[in-house]
């Protein structure tokens, strides 16, 4: 089977986010890929190893993107396109979804498989939009998966009051919940046969994707500007023996934070 | 002129707690607001909706519409917006919601605004505020471009008003087709008359420093004590110990209840960024290096299995 596993690389958000004067501040930031996505790859390759096939990466992102996609072959994936795109600050999922349409469109694949949502702009909206556009279904938010073939898959979606059994016939889109997998550790050896798998670089204008279809022009939502949420105020720490601290924090909890009240 | 069409949401046969904060939201800003409800025998609910503030609610009521799927939805949601008109679609960020908000907008050819917590709106002019990159950061956003206006919104962040019932004006829209690709199996309802996650005013969340299922049966009762949702950390929930319903943090609820209290979780950064939004935060964990410690108000280094004797002693003492 031929899955495609789209890609976000994004900052590494345990880490300190700092903003000034309504931005990211870009210096310190570390670049990865997104956690979910990570998941979505460990899927993926669970299911090839399982009946066969390959695992695309496809990310639509600048130069330093390239690194996530060694990253992501490193781990086993069979192969990476990469779109250079350099529009990632004015681009919204709409016109990430319009873009990735324009690539896949085609292109033959049995399953597009990713994570439920971004790690920067946690939004979860270009999976869905992409499978719209494509005209496929899609199962969002799984926590298993069986019964895997290249004509169809059963699929565990955690819903909002049950968990949904669906058998999805092949092609269609999921997005994947981290409760899936552990992705795995690319090995010594899975580093040094990354650097020989295929790499295609896609070119925006070879791809048909005009000046219109880039950045601001071509998405729907703008961000003004960026803000720290606000900060808790420092807690007050209790240590000793339960019986003494927990009766002192209920006792504050009660005079100071109305509980039960 | 401005109108909402907002997305009403059912559990057991009842609207949902969401669904009223949007509807009570429209409605104190004075923006005209029309409400869609979808599910199986859900029509008597419809007053409920009236009474909150919609002026006409658009029914989708059939037997295969009881459980949320992409597909019918979706179809009913873009019949909606046609008959009545609506220049914004307003939806929860529940499950439902991040799976239908984008394949809306899509269908519709435009943008959505997803998990907003915060919302300043003249006419279609939209200023939204969402937390991204793990709550670490808050942007603000607006729509671009003219046409249909599409966002979801996080529970909590906007207050219900209480309301009686009216007599809604209703409008039936006809049942659409499933997807003829994707079949659905199984629900595997967990059924319970449990507190929900995202409505609680009080959550009680066990940590892997329950170490496992005796030990989430032993915090268990606080939360029945208080009344509150019982919550989980992902590793509590990925270990079997509870089912994943119960996980709070961006993967699973995203919680804002007015009490939070943490038992054994160190508070992993999604864990943090799914309850952070919480009042008052109290944690109970033996590692005082424990990241959870950072955003308590209360914070109690030490054992939960010594601690919640005696928090539940105090509880009841309280409640006496």
């Amino acid at each position: 089977m031929e899955i495609i596993v789209p890609i976000k690389q994004v900052p590494d958000v345990a880490l300190n986010i700092k903003v000034k004067d309504g931005a990211v501040v870009e210096e310190g930031l570390s670049y990865v890929i997104s956690s979910w996505d990570e998941t979505a790859l460990e899927a993926a390759l669970q299911m090839t190893e399982d009946v066969g096939g390959e695992v695309t990466l496809l990310t639509v992102g600048p130069e330093k993107a390239s690194e996530s996609l060694r990253k992501g072959l490193a781990m086993g994936a069979h192969k990476a396109i990469h779109v250079k795109y350099d529009f990632a600050k004015e681009t919204d999922s709409f016109a990430y979804a319009k873009i990735l349409q324009k690539v896949l469109e085609g292109r033959n694949y049995d399953l597009i498989l990713t994570g439920k949502q971004a790690q920067d702009t946690d939004a979860g909206l270009t999976a869905p939009m992409l499978a719209e556009f494509l005209g496929l279904p899609q199962v969002t938010n799984i926590i298993r998966f069986s019964d895997v073939s290249d004509q169809k898959i059963t699929l565990f979606r955690q819903g909002d009051h049950a968990t949904e059994v669906l058998e999805m016939n092949l092609p269609g889109v999921i997005t994947v919940n981290d409760s899936l997998n552990e992705p795995r550790l690319a090995s010594m050896r899975g580093i040094m046969m990354a650097k020989k798998k295929p790499l295609e670089e896609v070119d925006l204008d070879a791809l048909g994707v005009s000046s219109e279809m880039r950045g601001a022009q071509a998405s729907m939502t703008e961000v003004l500007q960026y803000d720290k949420p606000e900060s808790r105020k420092e807690g007050k720490i209790f240590e000793g023996d339960e019986a003494d601290t927990v009766k002192q924090a209920i006792e504050l909890l009660v005079s100071e934070a109305k509980f039960l009240a | 002129m401005s109108k909402i069409l907002i997305v009403a949401e059912v559990k057991n046969g009842e609207i949902k707690k969401n669904t009223l904060e949007l509807i009570s939201f429209a409605k104190s800003q004075g923006l005209e607001n029309e409400a869609l409800l979808i599910g199986s025998g859900v029509s008597g609910q419809a007053d409920i909706l009236a009474g909150q503030g919609a002026s006409t609610v658009y029914l989708g009521d059939d037997p295969s519409l009881e459980i949320y799927n992409t597909e019918q939805y979706t179809a009913l949601v873009s019949d909606a917006i046609l008959q009545s008109g609506a220049t914004q679609v307003w939806l929860s960020s529940s499950e439902m919601g991040r799976d239908l908000t984008p394949r809306v907008a899509a269908r519709q050819s435009v943008g959505a605004l997803s998990d907003v917590t915060q919302l300043e709106i003249s006419g279609d002019e939209i200023t939204a505020y969402r937390p991204c990159m793990s709550t670490k950061v808050i942007q603000k956003c607006k729509f671009s471009k003219d046409g249909l206006r599409v966002i979801s919104v996080r529970s909590g962040f906007f207050a219900a008003d209480e309301t009686s019932p009216a007599t809604a004006k209703t409008v039936s829209l006809s049942i659409p087709e499933g997807h003829s690709k994707l079949k659905v199996k199984e629900v595997q309802v967990e059924v319970s008359d449990e507190v929900e996650l995202n409505e609680a005013s009080i959550v009680v969340s066990a940590g892997r420093g329950v170490g496992g299922t005796e030990g989430c049966d032993f915090v268990k009762p606080l939360a029945t004590d208080l009344g509150a949702a019982f919550g989980a950390s992902r590793a509590v929930c990925d270990a079997g110990w509870l089912p994943h319903k119960h996980q709070v943090g961006q993967t699973g609820t995203m919680v804002t209840p007015d009490f939070y209290f943490a038992l054994g979780i160190s508070g992993a950064i999604q864990h943090l960024a799914g309850m952070s939004g919480s009042k008052v935060i109290i944690a109970v964990n033996k590692d005082p290096d424990a990241p959870i410690f950072k955003v308590a108000d209360y914070g109690i280094v030490g054992d939960l299995f010594k601690a919640v004797p005696v928090l539940r002693e105090e509880v009841q003492k309280l409640k006496a």
